[in-house]
């Protein structure tokens, strides 16, 4: 209430700048990611730092939500504002890269002693832009099959199984296109990796070139044949309840997303992953700093903090069963075996290096979805 | 249904032909109300459900815990709230402010273009405002407007002008002329025959419009997130990321709390309607 | 001071806000949809067209047969409200219809996610009524959902609106309709909605406008494709970065509904002259 009667009080003046100590936390993600800053990270931030406050703002889900942050560091990078009003962002990867690349962020990476920590590749290019320096990973999340074994006892273990399962199954497969979510993309982009003509490296590492988008005509005929036969859902949470309800036996879904359904109660506990051959992409979700944070030094305290190694096992790993941002063995030496193989219940550390992969880079990235939508959906 | 209970006594003859007619009566009032009910009985269920999934007709455990997390002492759901309603009511007045002399003007006086001014009030609905508000927030970000409340109500007028400018001028066009030129030939000002006249007659309308514009802000998201947030927090931002990532508990604990305000609003509005048509006939 | 001058002044306030604070906006968001690479083209509706052309047309038909079954759900209420003879029956239909009223789109399309779907609730209650089998029930989450959805959401909409203007309707013609012996269905199709006819068309009007611009009823409950430009335009933004074709998309939204509200207008003009 009291904000309420400040903000009346500010009526028709221009906007009260944040307290100084006053950290503005903004992330894309389900509700679970903003009841985290809120509710875990918040805390313990201030404990370490007296008179700092921390709120938080959630943008939504899947890539609409770190659209909507892109959209206000253009807006106020447009506006001319001098001091904007956001300190921290959680966004994900493909949004990092037009992000370095307009000079919103600021590199912050190398001041901060967690910074060391982090070697996988995911942190220096994000599809294909350099972003080594601007960001630092919160965690890393990973798409895969969801099944039911109740309904499948012994699940397709690689795109071409699937493919033979699913026509002599029909509709028991789901998954939801490319218009409600990235499981569906990346159910997409792993078949285009399987069964695309090209080379599946090029088109994660680059470099761009023309002639290998005509080399996925095959797989997309092939793609638009199983569609047919499977059952289309509305959304990754849509697969999600299919699944919770029978409806199909199988799907892709974020490894996150489905372990936070089975801590809600919306999922039956004994569903399971698989991470099919060749593989299927994952994705870190990463935290930024605008340049023009009003408390740079203050985000970056933050930062620093929720990547330590600590944090990362304690909050990332412990409590969200998700896989930390950080290398993994700084994280594993914090924990005890049993949290720490809880991680790998379906999904094996080896399965993890072999079949999660990253997305392709962005123009192959959007070159595939269009060709989807002229090919497949159309 | 209880159809049957609820009706009245009647004399023996008359008797049975009503319990007739309550059959299909009772039959659609039935069906209306599972469609009805049917999905906000799903709600109500899932702010309680700790547990539920496939093949179970109802949840496997109930409990509070969601209600907890809303409610949790870091969270700001009820400044979220309030901050919702005082937004609502503030764009309610001044969309009504701004809505009831155009609606008038519309109706009643002879305006050039009138059909493209009414076709630009439904622009703001009409054209999908995802790719707009990057400009929209650029302009609120230029006029210092972010993150205060003006700013918010502002956005939320511009919404709910669509509904109140084309409910006020139905409303208007609605009462009938000769009322208003009796008063005016008895002496009666412009202005007073408006306020004695024709303003009462069209305040149902004028009701319902006002009823609208405060759903239309109370459910707003992307306005409220682009120029409210992070100063003013409402609480369709909590609505919005539960509900499109499907925590379909926090979602539905979150419209429920929503439903409160709603629902007294409408109840506001229709006594202060019936007392006051009733006053003015006496006038 | 002159009649125009007068209107030209009242409506003045409420045009300004919706200029300045959204038309201006969204000036650059429509010079954007003509510009492709820099240069001033109609590339962006080519391309729309190209991959959308189903949707559009989709779009424009789920929004229209849904506005139709709205209207007659209005009418069939408001009717029911005005001329029912029953006060207990009209008294329950007058507490139940509003309620989906207060239910803010996102949640309509949650809660009929789960309400539709095969395993959904509704089709648990029948089978458990005995009214179905479980191998009869089938999954409306497809254009059949974003009806019901749009029709369950809207339709108390335009009955709040119709009821109002029917109750506030002279009483004395439709008690002599009904001392000559007419029908009361007759009544409400001859007398009633005849008079009531402007805030009927104005109610579907907005309706129409609203579905148009809803995202997450295409987004949580139609898997399938073709699906609704405001889920295209969404697609475009958040896995293309594509303003141009977004924007594009848009104003052909507008163009739909802006034709909508002129068929309405000029046959209003018309008919008050």
């Amino acid at each position: 209430m009291k904000t309420l009667f400040n903000a009346a009080l500010a009526l028709g003046l221009a906007a009260t700048p944040a307290a100084a100590a006053e950290l503005t936390v903004v992330t894309a993600g389900d509700q679970n990611m903003v009841e985290y800053v809120s509710e875990y990270l918040g805390p313990l931030f201030e404990k370490e730092n007296p008179g700092a406050k921390v709120r938080v703002v959630g943008t939504g889900p899947g890539d609409a939500g770190s659209q909507k942050i892109l959209e206000r560091f253009e807006a106020q990078a447009k506006a001319g504002s001098a001091k904007w009003d956001v300190d921290v962002a959680v966004v994900h990867e493909k949004f990092a890269g037009p992000m370095v690349e307009a000079g919103y962020l600021e590199a912050y990476r190398d001041k901060i002693p967690s910074g060391k920590l982090v070697t996988r590749g995911n942190a220096d290019m994000a599809l294909g832009t350099r972003v080594s320096g601007y960001v630092m990973p919160m965690f890393n999340s990973q798409t895969a099959l969801a099944y039911n074994p109740n309904l499948l006892a012994n699940p397709p273990k690689s795109y071409a199984e699937l493919a033979e399962w699913a026509k002599a199954n029909p509709k028991q497969f789901g998954y939801n296109g490319i218009k409600g979510g990235a499981s569906g993309v990346s159910f997409v982009m792993g078949w285009i990796y399987a069964f695309g003509e090209g080379d599946a490296g090029k088109l994660q590492n680059g470099p761009f070139e023309e002639a290998e988008t005509k080399k996925w005509d095959k797989a997309l005929a092939s793609l638009k044949d199983f569609t047919r036969h499977a059952t289309l859902t509305p959304g990754n949470a849509g697969t999600l309840d299919l699944l919770s309800r029978g409806e199909i036996a199988m799907g892709p879904v974020w490894v996150d997303m489905f372990y936070s359904w089975q801590a809600d109660g919306r999922l039956p506990p004994d569903l399971k992953l698989i991470l099919p051959e060749p593989g299927m992409p994952g994705q870190p979700m990463h935290y930024v700093v605008p340049a023009k944070s009003p408390n740079r030094e203050l985000a970056e305290k933050f930062v620093a903090m929720a990547t330590s190694p600590k944090v990362q096992a304690e909050g990332i790993v412990k409590r969200f069963n998700w896989y930390p941002g950080i290398d993994a063995q700084h994280v594993q030496a914090e924990l005890d075996d049993a949290t720490w193989n809880k991680l790998f219940k379906d999904i094996t550390p080896e399965d993890l290096a072999k079949n999660g992969k990253p997305f392709p880079i962005a123009p192959y990235n959007n070159a595939i979805l269009e060709a989807y939508e002229r090919q497949v959906s159309n | 249904m209880t159809s049957l209970a609820t009706t009245t006594p009647a004399t023996g003859r008359r008797l049975p032909r009503i319990d007739l007619w309550w059959l299909p009566r009772g039959l659609v009032l039935g069906l209306l109300a599972f469609i009805i009910f049917g999905p906000l009985t799903n709600l109500v269920l899932w702010t309680v459900a700790e547990r539920w999934y496939f093949p179970h007709a109802l949840p496997l455990e109930y409990g509070f815990s969601y209600w907890q997390r809303v409610f949790s002492p870091r969270g700001n759901a009820m400044e979220s709230l309030a901050n919702s309603v005082f937004v609502a009511t503030l764009t309610v007045i001044a969309a009504l402010a701004l809505a009831v002399p155009a609606g008038y003007a519309l109706a009643r006086l002879k305006l050039p273009l009138r059909s493209l001014i009414l076709i630009a009030f439904l622009i703001p609905q009409a054209f999908p405002n995802l790719p707009v508000y990057v400009n929209i927030a650029r302009l609120f970000y230029g006029l210092g407007l972010n993150g205060t409340i003006p700013g918010v109500v502002l956005v939320h007028v511009t919404h709910g002008l669509v509904y109140a400018v084309w409910i006020a001028t139905a409303a208007f066009s609605a009462v009938d002329r000769e009322l208003e030129e009796a008063a005016r030939s008895i002496g009666a000002s412009a202005l007073r025959a408006f306020r004695d006249v024709t303003l009462p007659l069209a305040a149902p309308g004028l009701m319902a419009s006002a009823i609208f514009v405060f759903l239309e802000s109370l459910d707003e998201f992307t306005g409220s997130f682009f120029v409210g947030a992070p100063d003013v927090n409402l609480l369709p931002l909590l609505l919005y990321t539960a509900g499109a990532g499907g925590n379909y508990q926090i979602a539905s604990i979150t419209a429920l709390l929503l439903l409160v305000p709603s629902i007294a609003f409408m109840l506001v509005v229709e006594r202060f309607l019936k007392a006051d048509v009733l006053s003015r006939v006496g006038h | 001071m002159s009649k125009r001058l007068l209107g030209l002044i009242l409506v003045l306030p409420a045009l300004a806000t919706i200029t300045l604070l959204f038309i201006v906006p969204l000036g650059a968001s429509v010079v954007g949809a003509f510009e492709v690479e820099g240069r001033y083209g109609l590339g962006n509706f080519d391309k729309a067209f190209a991959l959308y052309s189903q949707d559009i047309l989709f779009t424009v038909v789920i929004v229209s047969l849904s506005t139709a079954i709205i209207g007659l759900v209005a009418i069939a209420i408001g009717g029911y409200l005005t001329l029912g003879e029953n006060p207990h029956a009209v008294a329950v239909l007058r507490w139940l219809y509003r309620w989906p009223l207060f239910i803010p789109f996102i949640v309509v399309g949650q809660v009929l996610r789960t309400f539709l779907a095969k395993n959904g609730m509704m089709n648990n209650t029948l089978v458990s009524l005995g009214i179905l089998t479980p191998l009869e029930t089938t999954s409306f989450l497809d254009w059949r959902g974003i009806v019901i959805a749009f029709v369950w959401k809207q339709a108390p909409f335009v009955a709040l609106l119709v009821s109002g203007a029917m109750a506030s309707l002279d009483r004395g013609t439709i008690e002599a309709a009904r001392n000559l012996g007419a029908s009361r269905l007759r009544i409400l199709i001859e007398i009633v909605v005849p008079q009531v006819a402007t805030t009927l068309i104005v109610g579907l009007v907005l309706s129409f406008v609203t579905m148009m611009s809803v995202l997450s009823v295409p987004l949580m409950i139609n898997a399938q494709s073709p699906t609704m430009i405001t889920a295209d335009i969404a697609f475009r933004l958040n896995a293309y970065r594509d303003y141009g074709v977004a924007n594009a998309l848009g104003l052909i939204s507008l163009l739909i509904t802006a034709s909508i509200a002129w068929i309405y207008l000029r046959h209003n003009v018309r008919s008050r002259a």
